[in-house]
């Protein structure tokens, strides 16, 4: 198990993991790589409410949760 | 994508953590938009004294200048000795006549794609709404038919496929500013995340 984020620097690289999962779906399967950066931008959420001074990354993290639906929603997935 | 590491020698032109490139990567979050030159419009709004709307033709009429600038994608990589070819922003301003109140803008392009500059950094003799790169109209994977071109900024702020701009009193932050990415966005200052503001 990956250790939690503790800093926003760590946050952010969660956030930066997920859009990497979204950025290269189309090369494996979608509806798997969909779900992983879901996941993985949940993660993130749930760090920056721990972490001090990491606010803002909760509301990135959200915004790119809106749009990962709207990206499922027009892939059909 | 082809990178290519080189002495650190030109003249301090590579901001720290950048790399060269001879090629020109393509990166950007949404699809490449069609041109159509007959409905396309180019918008300035807000903040000024006389809002307008051009078409293509109308813009492509204004007078042009040439820049020869550089150019630092977040990402990390710069290419060097860019021709750009197309029309001052401070052109594009001065025909809205800007309030004094007008101290940010907001970049609008295809797909409700925005990205905010503030007025001081837009109205320096390198920035420009292009049509042309080294001598070649700008290819649609590169913006084309137009993007602006901020190159004391990382490359996101020199949005792709721009159809206006909004001159505003307050900051607003733009598409990959909400998304995580740094407001002001120097590369000299290596701001490349909002977590480090």
């Amino acid at each position: 198990m990956t250790a939690e984020p503790t800093t926003p620097k760590e946050v952010w690289a969660l956030i930066e993991r997920a859009d990497e999962l979204i950025k290269y779906a189309s090369n494996r399967d979608q509806q798997t790589a969909f779900a992983q950066a879901r996941s993985t931008l949940e993660r993130a959420i749930a760090a920056a409410k721990a972490v001090t001074g990491a606010g803002a990354l909760e509301q990135q993290a959200r915004t790119r949760l809106e749009d990962l639906a709207r990206l499922e929603q027009g892939a059909g997935a | 994508m082809k990178l290519r590491r080189e002495r650190d020698d030109v003249g301090g032109r590579v901001p720290p953590n950048q790399r060269l490139t001879r090629g020109w990567p393509v990166l950007h979050a949404s699809p490449i938009p069609k041109f159509n030159p007959a409905v396309w419009t180019f918008r300035v709004w807000g903040e000024v004294e006389s809002e307008y709307e051009v078409s293509w033709e109308e813009f492509r009429a204004l007078p042009p200048l040439t820049v020869a600038s550089d150019f630092h994608c977040v990402t990390g990589w710069s290419k060097l000795d860019n021709s750009w070819e197309g029309i001052s922003f401070r052109d594009v301003a001065s025909r809205a006549k800007p309030k004094p109140s007008a101290r940010h803008v907001l970049i609008h392009a295809e797909y409700g794609y925005t990205a905010n500059l503030p007025i001081d950094a837009v109205m320096d003799d390198d920035v420009l709404f292009a049509w042309s790169h080294d001598g070649e109209p700008l290819e649609p994977q590169h913006g084309g038919p137009l993007r602006l071109v901020v190159p004391k900024l990382y490359a996101w702020k020199s949005a792709k496929w721009v159809r206006g701009v909004r001159f505003m009193e307050d900051d607003e932050r733009g598409y990959w500013e909400v998304r995580g990415y740094h407001n002001r966005a120097d590369p000299w200052r290596e701001e490349r995340y909002s977590w480090q503001e």
